[in-house]
């Protein structure tokens, strides 16, 4: 270590002040209370700090802290029970004493109001004098050690003990802290019935009882107000909502109390805010959802008349919201209104459906026995197809309107909250599904609004349009049902060319692909390609028919749709008939030639490929010349199906005036009696396209009934289109039809259940036959939702063939056979 | 220097206990715990209405270079790597003595 020339260090004198030396306790404490109780009286502007400092300095440096800590607090003791005590005394007036009786608020309120907040001022007051004394003490005796418990804390508990738990009267049991409760609550009863009170007066009091504890170390959870009064007030205010409440359901209307409840905790949340602590925000917001919320809004929501059925109903949105914040403070599933709206959508669903129904059912009073319920099924299938088809739409519209309504109230008034709208999709597919015809429906929603309702609207009207569909199409739980109905419909409007526009169509098939996945539009798309590739293929028949230079003038001009028969609609594509086979209808020999040479052009192409004929999906133009009586010819160009076509060819070889009968028709054509029948009604009973006449006119054909050739037919345009009667246009299925499609669904489903067991079992080897079951279920559930009975026979037949085989018995198990 | 609100004045005025009267920025003296409570306007002791503070027991040495670290303090507020204060060895005794009576 360097040494360096040190400089002496003096040593201090002793202590700073105490010059003297010698221990002046008493004298400095003289000085000290005196002015400590100069402070007291508010006349410590003359006194110097400097030197009260200087006197407990000394005093501390003596080793008398201890004894001036004690004088101190005696000093203090003696000053708030002489002093402070009598003043807050002096404050209560007796009608506060009455503080726990039940008091009639009209009669003595405005006494005891004004009775009680001279008295909140007052102990206000002492508080505020208390507080300030202390702190200047403290200040003034900070050289005093650092104990467990500062002079300041030590004089809060003698406020406490003096002045807020000490008797106001020897012989009374009340004490201040009592009054001042009672005080309290009676004010903050007066505001929740609407009085105005001063809030900031009670503010100050809560404060004291905030800055005051029960123990002396000063926890957070031993403070006054904690331990004293909050209870009462959350007691009190249990009772008051539990009152509230009753009174409100007895006004039984759900808006009113909806409002009131919400202006009700957003009053208390204000009341803890500004009037009382803060501490009890949540504890009162306890009270209020327990007293007025849980115990209440379950009859709220379900009131009769102005519940949220009525809201619903009458879109009272803003109403809704509230009831759904409510019930959201409580119950973060908000079962109550969950389950009314889920409840009220299901309602409103049959009631769609119902309409529906009666609108299918809407010319059943024409006939004498209509108002037979109980006949509804047998006269469904007799009811014409166009009105079942109009309800079908009518019944998509409304679901979708509903739907609408629903999303609305969901984005408005629930907050598009998740759980909501869980609740309501779920109902939604609840009702869509509880009608088995839903699927049928939606279909035939698609189908009339790409035949006709789209035409005139902008793209996206007709995109939002689909799009609704979609949403729709969401709910359905057989998708493959719904495919099977598209696919139908689709093959009906591809090949009659009824779509009004490809774009539109094509749209829709995207659209179900984002929905619904690949495999579903599979087929769809696969129809499309088909048209397109007829397409060329026409024309370039066409051109090869134009090379060959064929000069006959009476050539048919032929227009292809080579179908793949896998993907069309088995109805379409079968040629059997309640499982016989059917012998292909007999073209005439114009159609014939030119199919053969359609044929002949197509396999040169496509070596190996088989071409069969549908020609009930087929239209025909032809010219038909009628040679009047008078003499003079007259010509109509024909649009009819390609049935008609050939039933018409028939009569170019009969002599006017000569008949065929329908037995005759049946045997040089072979068309199938339902389509034979169809197309003679059309040409020879409808009204305005009869071309045909018959004997005896009927509107049923008969297999004796004749047929003429009607040189009279009148028809006021050039061209003439001939319809088939109910076998054109996409409608509702019959009973029967139904049955057939649900039969075949029921196949197709067989067979994709076999396919996923085999798939699942090929990947797994060995599986459990309950984790089977449940895997078979989740891969097919995206399409439909298999029955578990169908499941298990399909396994069953598995084994039969021997695809899978029994490993173990308990628990049930399979093995897959390679 | 006083402004004729002292309880608001910016300056406050120290005195020793042999009369030297120094002048420095409230802020400054405040650094003190008890010249803080002195001067604290609510209690409205006589130290506080007229922004003069007497230390008896403190000699102008001392209380001299209390002031100067009391400026050296504020000025010096909220910095690293600041010099140290040169203090004189014979007075660091009575200065920890007035330090410790100061709260400072």
């Amino acid at each position: 270590m360097a040494m360096r020339a040190r400089q002496k260090i003096r040593a201090p004198r002793k202590g700073l002040g105490a010059a003297t030396g010698v221990d002046a306790f008493e004298s400095n404490w003289k000085a000290l209370s005196s002015s400590l109780k100069r402070i007291h009286t508010k006349n410590a502007s003359e006194l110097s700090f400097e030197q009260l400092y200087r006197d407990s300095y000394n005093i501390v440096r003596y080793q008398r802290g201890d004894e001036l800590y004690e004088r101190t607090k005696q000093l203090e003791k003696e000053w708030l029970c002489e002093e402070v005590q009598k003043r807050v005394v002096g404050g209560i007036s007796s009608s506060l004493l009455l503080a726990n009786e039940v008091v009639d608020i009209q009669d003595q309120a405005v006494e005891r109001r004004a009775a009680g907040e001279r008295f909140l001022m007052v102990l206000k007051e002492a508080w505020e004098d208390h507080q300030l004394c202390m702190k200047m003490f403290t200040d003034v005796l900070m050289y005093m050690d650092p104990r467990k418990v500062s002079i300041y804390a030590a004089a809060m508990a003698l406020f406490r003990d003096h002045v807020l738990r000490s008797p106001i009267r020897s012989d009374a049991t009340t004490t201040a802290g009592d009054v001042l409760k009672s005080t309290v609550l009676f004010m903050i009863q007066l505001e929740r019935s609407g009085h105005m009170i001063d809030r900031a007066l009670i503010r100050h009091c809560i404060y004291m009882l905030e800055g005051l504890y029960e123990t002396q170390a000063e926890e957070e959870s031993s403070k006054l107000y904690l331990t004293s009064f909050e209870p009462e007030f959350l007691e009190t205010s249990t009772a008051f909502y539990k009152a509230e409440g009753k009174r409100l359901l007895e006004m039984a209307d759900a808006a009113v109390f909806c409002i009131a409840a919400l202006d009700r905790i957003t009053e208390e949340k204000e009341r803890c805010l500004y009037t009382l602590s803060h501490l009890s925000e949540h504890k009162i917001k306890e009270v209020l959802d327990n007293e007025l919320l849980r115990n209440n809004l379950a009859e709220v929501i379900n009131l009769e008349g102005t519940g949220v059925r009525a809201m619903l109903d009458n879109d009272r949105l803003d109403i809704l919201g509230k009831i759904y914040s409510l019930n959201a403070r409580v119950d973060t599933k908000k079962a109550h209104l969950t389950a009314a709206v889920q409840k009220r959508v299901v309602e409103m669903g049959k009631e769609i459906h119902t309409a529906s129904v009666a609108i299918a059912q809407a010319p059943a009073p024409l006939k004498p026995n209509g108002a037979e319920a109980g006949q509804k099924k047998d006269k469904e299938k007799e009811k014409p197809a166009n009105q079942l088809t109009t309800s079908a739409i009518k019944w998509v519209n409304d679901i979708l309107l509903l739907k609408q309504k629903f999303d609305n109230i969901w984005q408005q008034s629930f907050q598009s909250d998740q759980v909501m709208q869980t609740a309501i999709t779920a109902s939604f597919s609840d009702f869509i599904n509880s009608t088995p015809r839903s699927s049928e429906f939606l279909s035939l929603f698609f189908d009339e609004n790409l035949k006709k309702g789209i035409k005139g609207k902008t793209e996206v009207e007709v995109d939002s349009l689909l799009d609704n569909g979609i949403t729709l199409l969401r709910y359905v739980k057989d998708k493959d049902l719904f495919e099977a109905y598209y696919k139908k419909h689709l093959s009906r409007r591809l090949l009659m060319k009824r779509s009004v526009s490809m774009d539109a169509e094509r749209q829709m098939i995207s659209k179900m692909k984002m929905e619904v996945g690949n495999q579903f539009t599979q087929r769809l798309e696969a129809m499309f390609k088909d048209m397109t590739v007829s397409e060329d293929l026409t024309s370039s028949y066409k051109q090869y028919i134009d090379r060959q230079g064929d000069p006959d003038a009476k050539r048919i001009d032929l227009d292809i749709n080579v179908l793949t028969s896998t993907m069309w609609p088995m109805e379409i594509m079968s040629s059997t008939r309640d499982g016989q086979v059917e012998l292909p209808c007999i073209f005439p020999r114009e159609i014939e030639t030119a199919k053969h040479s359609f044929e002949k052009f197509y396999l040169s192409k496509h070596s190996g490929r088989k071409l069969s004929w549908q020609p009930s999906m087929g239209t025909a133009d032809i010219r038909a010349t009628f040679q009047r009586s008078n003499g003079k010819t007259q010509r109509h160009e024909l649009n009819v199906s390609t049935y008609a076509l050939i039933i018409l060819l028939l009569f170019n070889d009969v002599p006017t005036g000569e008949s065929l009968t329908f037995e005759e028709i049946q045997a040089r054509t072979r068309i199938p009696d339902n389509d034979l029948i169809r197309n003679l009604q059309s040409l020879a009973v409808a009204p305005k396209t009869r071309v045909l006449k018959k004997e005896p006119m009927s509107k049923d054909v008969k297999p004796t009934d004749k047929f003429f050739f009607n040189n009279e037919f009148q028809s006021p345009f050039m061209k003439v289109r001939i319809g088939v009667v109910s076998g054109g246009a996409n409608k509702v299925e019959s009973q029967d039809q139904r049955k057939e499609t649900e039969k075949k669904m029921n196949d197709e489903r067989g067979a994709s259940i076999e396919a996923a067991v085999v798939r699942i079992m090929k990947q797994r080897k060995k599986l459990i036959h309950s984790n089977l079951i449940s895997e078979v279920l989740s891969q097919l559930s995206a399409r439909f939702v298999p029955d578990v009975n169908m499941v298990k026979r399909r396994i069953e037949s598995l084994i039969d063939r021997e695809y899978l085989e029994r490993v173990a018995e308990d628990p049930p198990t399979y093995g897959y056979v390679a | 220097m006083s402004s004729s609100d002292p309880t608001q004045s910016e300056y406050v005025t120290l005195v020793s206990g042999d009369g030297f009267e120094f002048i420095i920025p409230r802020s400054a003296a405040c650094v003190s715990g008890t010249i803080r409570r002195m001067l604290d306007p609510s209690s409205k002791f006589s130290e506080a209405l007229s922004g003069r503070c007497v230390f008896e027991n403190l000699s102008g040495v001392v209380l001299e270079k209390v002031c100067e670290y009391f400026c050296y303090n504020d000025k010096n507020k909220n910095q690293t790597n600041v010099p140290d204060m040169d203090i004189p060895p014979e007075l660091c005794l009575e200065l920890l003595m007035a330090a410790d009576y100061l709260d400072t």
